[in-house]
């Protein structure tokens, strides 16, 4: 049963249940559904978790991904990783879980949704900002718009706007472009063509996730590091002066 | 393209919800699992570097005391080696002092068994000498030689000085007027009244004779009183045999 057909460009479009403006689509369903398997899996796992050196695969399973979260956040921000684990993690984990699950036939990642690409990379346009400022105050965020002078606020401006943007599509595009082709080729090719196609996309759909999650943890860390230049700057000057 | 609003919020707030879930179920859990294993084994760690530092301890303190311990008994074994070498030597002198003793012992006893092999040597050299001049007197003189003792008795008493008759004058005076005659033989009545008769002429009168047979006296005969005596034996001539004897063998002991 195709729930999105090939004419519809988007999940979005499915709509389920509707009252006044709010609307249930697929991608909302999709999306609690991927939620549910990740919460529920979750705690499944960690019920019974054990900081002994003997623990169970699922744990070390969870452990091998938290820790891989961990490292690569460390390389960027250098400290404070567990900080920001929860966004780049459950972004990482949402991208991922709902690429996959585009094996399962009847599935349609809600990553193929514009709007939820969108949300996401909302999330990080706020989040950069939010890090930063509470990382190094308002005012050096706000001055580092106007650096290396005020003409260039507006390209600061365009710049952050631009990227969000480039997130939203990047995924987007990738995801919905890969089911309309395996779409099309299941149409028009023999049944193994659209398999290879499947694995491939398997590969896209978490390579996907990896950039759109490395990729904010970039802009958050380059928020923060220039926040670290303009102080050690200061820094220095106050230390030379003195 | 279009975008629903309410999806779009709808999607930041799913989203949001569960970074919150995952936070609670997942990270939070899972990393402060990680953090508490990790402390676990730092703590391990450092209870291994402090038991290895305290066995290290242990060990110097027991080569310490090892080493006390090897001292103690070079010492030890020193202090006891010159207590035996003590001991051995107070034991040395003590057997050489018991040696001694029983050298001087033995010295003693020969001594005195040499003495009484020549007191039994006289005894039987006087008794056998006796024997022969007896039998000779008496198959050359046909005369007993009690006789000829008794005879030689009276000479000498007739043969006294003068300072020596008073001496013994004095002497039977200051001895209850008792005179003792001793004898290894018997002597006849005759006999005794001439030795009487000798004895008043030559000292004086007034006084007892008492005779009394003594087979001590070697063929002899003698007068005791208060400490004098006048007598005749062949114990002097004896003597000087016995003497020469033990002279001689001395010689012969040395030489062998």
């Amino acid at each position: 049963m195709e729930i999105v057909s090939l004419n519809q460009i988007s999940p979005d479009q499915v709509i389920i249940w509707s009252w006044s403006f709010i609307v249930i689509n697929a991608t909302i369903l999709y999306t609690w559904l991927v939620m549910a398997i990740l919460v529920v899996g979750s705690w499944f796992i960690t019920r019974h978790l054990s900081s002994e050196m003997n623990v169970s695969r699922w744990q070390h399973f969870l452990e091998v991904i938290i820790s891989i979260i961990r490292g690569e956040i460390s390389e960027m921000t250098k400290k404070g990783a567990d900080h920001y684990v929860p966004l780049v993690g459950t972004l990482f984990l949402f991208i991922c879980m709902s690429n996959v699950l585009v094996v399962v036939p009847g599935f349609v990642a809600p990553t193929s949704s514009m709007t939820t690409t969108a949300a996401l990379a909302t999330c990080v346009f706020i989040a950069v900002p939010f890090y930063g400022i509470s990382r190094n105050g308002l005012f050096h965020y706000v001055r580092e718009y106007f650096q290396p002078n005020f003409i260039f606020f507006p390209f600061h401006v365009m710049g952050e706007l631009s990227r969000t943007l480039a997130l939203t599509v990047r995924l987007f595009g990738n995801i919905m472009s890969h089911e309309k082709v395996v779409g099309i080729l299941l149409a028009v090719t023999p049944f193994l063509f659209p398999v290879v196609m499947q694995i491939l996309g398997l590969l896209i759909g978490v390579i996907q996730a990896y950039i759109f999650a490395i990729l904010s943890m970039v802009y958050i860390a380059s928020a923060l590091s220039a926040e670290d230049e303009v102080h050690h700057t200061e820094t220095n000057k106050e230390g030379v002066s003195a | 393209m279009h975008i629903d609003w309410f999806v779009f919020l709808a999607q930041i707030f799913n989203f949001l919800l569960l970074m919150y879930l995952l936070k609670r179920f997942l990270y939070g859990r899972i990393i402060k699992a990680m953090d508490d294993r990790e402390a676990k084994i730092a703590s391990r760690f450092a209870e291994a570097e402090d038991l290895k530092v305290k066995a290290n301890e242990e060990a110097e303190l027991y080569e310490k005391r090892n080493r006390m311990l090897h001292e103690k008994k070079e010492i030890m074994l020193n202090e006891a080696t010159m207590a035996a070498d003590a001991k051995r030597k107070e034991l040395m002198e003590k057997v050489r002092t018991d040696v001694d003793a029983v050298k001087a012992r033995w010295q003693d006893m020969l001594v005195r068994e040499q003495d009484a092999f020549f007191y039994d040597l006289r005894q039987r050299a006087a008794k056998q000498l006796y024997a022969t001049a007896r039998k000779a007197l008496a198959d050359l003189a046909d005369v007993e030689l009690e006789e000829r003792i008794v005879d030689e008795f009276i000479r000498r008493v007739k043969a006294l000085d003068e300072e020596k008759s008073v001496q013994i004058r004095k002497a039977i005076s200051g001895g209850g007027n008792k005179v003792i005659i001793q004898s290894a033989f018997g002597i006849a009545e005759p006999r005794q009244a001439q030795i009487e008769e000798a004895l008043k002429k030559q000292i004086t009168n007034g006084f007892t004779i008492r005779y009394l047979k003594q087979p001590d006296i070697v063929s002899g005969i003698e007068l005791r009183v208060n400490g004098h005596k006048i007598a005749w034996s062949l114990n002097e001539y004896l003597e000087a045999l016995v003497e020469s004897l033990t002279e001689t063998l001395q010689k012969e002991a040395h030489t062998t």
